[in-house]
Order: structure tokens, then sequence, then C-alpha cells
């Protein structure tokens, strides 16, 4: 019988151990039931844990039935393209904000932030039919554009605690030095801002990577789908008829993300923390 | 000149660092909400003229008994995500920092289902959650004696609400473990220390002194839940689509139908926008009632 004393003492790590079970139960299941041969999978076995084969064909078949290697590379162009023009837009707007304080610059940023209140939602008609206007639905611009602007908020709320943290006697050094607006910008603050560009670049990828709505909306053609999308589609076009493949696939999508997670998880889990409690 | 205003700088060059995001951001974010207004005072079908029909649509929505439904199931996905992903999230957290060791290894895992997309969540839920073939749930339900409680889960239509909103939850939970934690590792160890030697057991320690410290975090959090519980979309509209028939149907799967599939575009811009204000609404009235506690507390 365990004394009060001890129980209390256990407590914690007992629960650590259940909550860890949860949270990575999913993604091994997947994994696991992805490296079966379909023999064993019409026996049932979804339902265990370690596969008593290392098969790979559910993979070679996923990529052969289905454009899984272009909705990969399709996802990789717009979060190249997105994270790109966020950080172009943003870190200009950010010092401005911070550093450059015209008239009118917490106004500005108060604009910016009431973005984050708005859902999505209520810009997707709008934005759909500007799209077919201008002729650039079903292209990468139908997702990156709208992307960007819904993520522009968080992108200048991160970049400007940052810049509020640089001093100003740095940046007046520069401009003494007989270097321009521009200049003290590009030479002095945009090195600077390495670290806290790395971080807002992660921190969109994971969410420009998963994002699906836009993508689901704007975009019809096989050839321009992103991995959620795709997968979506994948799904129910195959998941009725080859369970390998499905998981196959699932296991596909996530991979960059948690492999890119795996590298920098303390930096992941702190921005998408701190872009999270805004304001 | 105002402080904190670097030297020697003109206003127009703030404004040329500034104007681009500012025009990106007024097309994307902030013209569609006014268009979108515009759109939910009249009928349209996308094809013929846009008619004028006064608050027709707003009135429509009163006696929509789908979307009445769908308004009660949103308020449920929202209220009981919230709880969960706020007491899990806590409980993650506190029982986290409680162990010696490990704690920066385990965060990892912890942490994993916040990078996984929304739709991979799904479709692997999908999976557990299948009879035809049989998935790991009713599986594991057989072989432990409770066959008779295998069942098609998501054609279950008492059933689809409570898992889309368990599903969406058990995504979100290891944000506001990863905020609570942060907030908790970063308390004064003195205050604690003293709590100690005063005799305060752990239990009290938690309630009486962690929670009030983090007290303006935990604050912060309700409001982020809340707000994007309220807009949850991917999961209900990946797993489930909304039914079967309206069971787990909320206001943003159904503004989305209405939209895309029926391209009724006047009613669909006024569910549209009745969620923009009941976010802003709801947000501001949490926002009100902790402020109000900050005072009197």
């Amino acid at each position: 019988m365990l004394s009060r004393h001890k129980l209390t003492a256990w407590l914690p790590t007992v629960l650590v151990a259940i909550f860890l079970v949860i949270q990575i139960f999913p993604i091994v299941w997947v994994i696991s039931a992805s490296l079966q041969t379909p023999e064993a999978l019409a026996r049932g076995p979804s339902n265990r844990l370690i596969p008593d084969t290392l098969y790979f064909g559910n993979y070679v078949r996923a990529f052969e039935t289905s454009p899984l290697l272009q909705y990969l590379l399709n996802s990789t162009i717009i979060a190249v393209l997105t994270i790109g023009l966020t950080i172009l837009l943003a870190a200009p707007a950010a010092y401005a904000i911070e550093k450059l304080r015209f008239n009118g610059s917490q106004i500005v940023l108060n604009y910016f932030l009431l973005g984050l209140m708005i859902p999505v939602f209520v810009a997707l008609l709008p934005i759909f039919q500007s799209l077919g206007f201008l002729g650039i639905r079903n292209s990468y611009w139908a997702v990156v554009l709208p992307q960007v602007g819904f993520q522009l908020p968080v992108a200048i709320y991160l970049y400007a605690s940052f810049f509020r943290s640089i001093p100003n006697e740095l940046l007046e050094a520069a401009s003494i030095d007989g270097a321009g607006v521009f200049r003290t910008f590009w030479s002095v603050a945009v090195p600077l801002s390495i670290n806290a560009t790395i971080t807002i670049v992660v921190y969109n990828f994971i969410f420009i990577w998963n994002e699906f709505v836009f993508a689901n909306t704007f975009l019809t053609s096989d050839a321009l789908k992103t991995l959620p999308v795709g997968l979506n589609d994948f799904v129910s076009d195959m998941g009725r008829r080859d369970y390998g493949a499905t998981y196959a696939a699932i296991v596909v999508s996530v991979l960059p993300t948690v492999a890119l997670y795996l590298f920098l998880n303390r930096r992941i889990i702190d921005s998408m923390t701190a872009g999270a409690v805004r304001g | 000149m105002r402080k904190n205003q670097l030297l020697g700088t003109p206003s127009w060059a703030g404004w040329l660092f500034v104007a681009p995001a500012l025009l990106m951001f007024t097309a994307v974010v902030m013209v569609p909400i006014v268009w979108s207004s515009y759109l939910s005072l009249g009928v349209w079908n996308g094809l013929g003229k846009w008619r004028f029909n006064a608050g027709a649509n707003y009135l429509s929505m009163l006696s929509d008994t789908v979307f009445r439904h769908a308004l009660l199931n949103s308020l449920f996905f929202s209220l009981v995500g919230s709880l969960i992903q706020l007491i899990v999230g806590m409980a993650m957290a506190v029982s986290l920092i409680s162990i010696a060791r490990f704690r920066n290894i385990v965060r990892v895992p912890y942490f994993l289902p916040a990078v996984i997309s929304s739709v991979a969540i799904s479709q692997i839920f999908v999976q557990l959650l299948s009879a035809d073939p049989e998935g790991f749930i009713n599986g594991s339900l057989r072989s432990i004696g409770l066959g008779e409680h295998t069942q098609p889960f998501l054609s279950n239509t008492s059933l689809t609400l409570t898992i889309v909103t368990l599903v969406d939850a058990y995504k979100f939970c290891a944000i506001y473990m990863a905020i609570f934690y942060s907030a908790l590792v970063s308390l004064d160890q003195d205050v604690l220390a003293a709590a100690e030697i005063d005799g305060a057991n752990r239990l009290q320690q938690l309630f009486l002194i962690r929670l009030p410290l983090i007290w303006a975090t935990i604050a912060a959090s309700v409001v982020l839940v809340v707000s994007g519980t309220l807009r949850g979309f991917d999961i209900p509209f990946v797993m489930t689509g909304g039914g079967p028939g309206t069971s787990s149907e909320l206001v943003s799967t159904y503004m989305y139908k209405t939209l895309f599939s029926q391209s009724n575009f006047g009613y669909g811009s006024a569910i549209a926008i009745f969620l923009v204000v009941e976010c802003l609404l709801i947000v501001a009235i949490i926002r009100k009632a902790f402020s109000a506690t900050e005072k009197t507390g």
C-alpha cells in the first residue's frame, strides 16, 4: 500500500506519462499502420501498434496512384512565396511603427492588430470574387496573397516587439555616420533581426503548410492543390479502396512539419506561444 | 519631437516603409469585411443582379432552423472545447513542472499535435473511429469485452458533435500547455519556497499561490481559446462535413456551404458577418468580465 506522501510524489510522473502516450499515440499509430502489408491490414491489424513488417509498398503506391509529389511541390512553392512576401512587407512596416514613429504610427499598429480578431470566413467570398476578377484564381497567388494579408498582423506584432528592444542609439550612430533611413534599416536593423526573422519564418511555416480553407476554396485544379487539400481528396478518393496508401499519404503530409519541429522544437514552441499570446 | 523617434527622420519615410503592408492588409482583410457587409444586405447567386432586400437575410436567420441548430452546436463546441483545452492544458503544464527531470525532452512530444495539420489529425481520427474496416477504437472495445458498443461512430448523430469537439480540443490543448508552462516556470521560486516552509501542501500552493500569480496569462488564454473555438472549421468540415444531417453543423461550416455549395451569396455573407460580430462581442464580454475581477480582486 502506497503511503499518501508517496502517492502525491508519483502522481505528476504518472500524469505526464499518460499525457505523453495520448499526445503521440495518433502519429505513432498512423506511422505503424502505414508500414504494414495490405494482407496484414486486411486482417484488421490496424489495432497493432508495432508493425510486424517494415513494408514500404504503401508509400510507393501512394506516390504512383496520386499526384502526391505535385502536392508536395505546390505546398513548398506556396510556403516560400507566402513567407518571403510576409517578411518583405512586415519587417519594414514594424520598423517604421517602432523606430521611425511617424504621426499616427500607433493608430497604424492598432489597425493591423485589429486583423487578429477577424475570422478568415468573412473575407472568403470577396476574395474569391476579386481573384476571379483579376484572373488569378487557380494560380499560386490565389492562396499566397490572402495568406500574406492574414499573416501580416502576427508577423508585424512579433517584429515590432523585437525592434522595440533595439536601442535607438545603435541606429542613430549609423545615421550620424551618414547612412540614410534605408541604409540604416537595411544594414543595421535587418542584420540584427536575423533571430527574430527565423522565429517568424518558422511560426508562419507551420500555419501556411497546414492551411486548409483558402487552398480548398481558391484552388480547384489538381496541378495546384496543396498537401492538406490533396490529402483530403486522396482519402475520399482512395480511402475506401487502399487503406495502406491512405496511411502512407497521411504520414507524407505531416513529415515536413514534424521533421522541422524535431530540429527546432524549442523555437517553434516559443514562437507559437508568443504568436498566440499577442497583446 | 516625440520620444523614441530616430533623429532626423522625415515623416514620409515612415509612411513609405509601412505603405506596402498597409495596402496588402487593407485589400485582403479590411475591404472584404465592408464588401461582405454590403453583399449581406441583398440577394445574389453570383450570376444575375444583386438585389437589395434590407435586413431580410438577418431576419431569416431567426427562422432558419438549420442556422439555429448550427448556432447551438457552435456554442457547445466553443464552451466545451474551451473548458477542455484550458483544463487539460493546465493539467499538462502543472504535471510537467512537478517532475524533476526530462522536462525539456518531454515538452517536445507533448506539443506534437499542435504542429500537425488539422486535415491530417482529422483523417487519422476518422481511421481510428472507423467501423469498416474495424478501426483501433472499435477493435479495442471488442477485445476488452465491450463489443456491444462497437459502431460506426461518425454516423451516430448523437456522438458526432462531441467527437469533433474532442478532436479539435485535442489538437490545440498543447498550445495552452505551452503558454501555462512558460508562465509557471517564470514564477519567483522564493515565493513558492516560503509557502512550502509555511506548510502549504502542493494543492494549496497550486490554487492559492501559483494560479493567482499567473492570472493575467489565464485571462489572455481564455480570450484566445474562446475566439479560436468560435471560428473552428477545419476539423468538423473534414471529419463529418457538419453531418450526418445537421448533427455537427457549426455556424462556420453552414456559412461555407451556403456560400460555396448553394451559391446563396447574400445569406451566406450575412452569416459571415454574424460570425464576426459574435466573435468580437463574446471576446469583449470576456475581457470586460476579467477586468472587473481585477479591480475587485
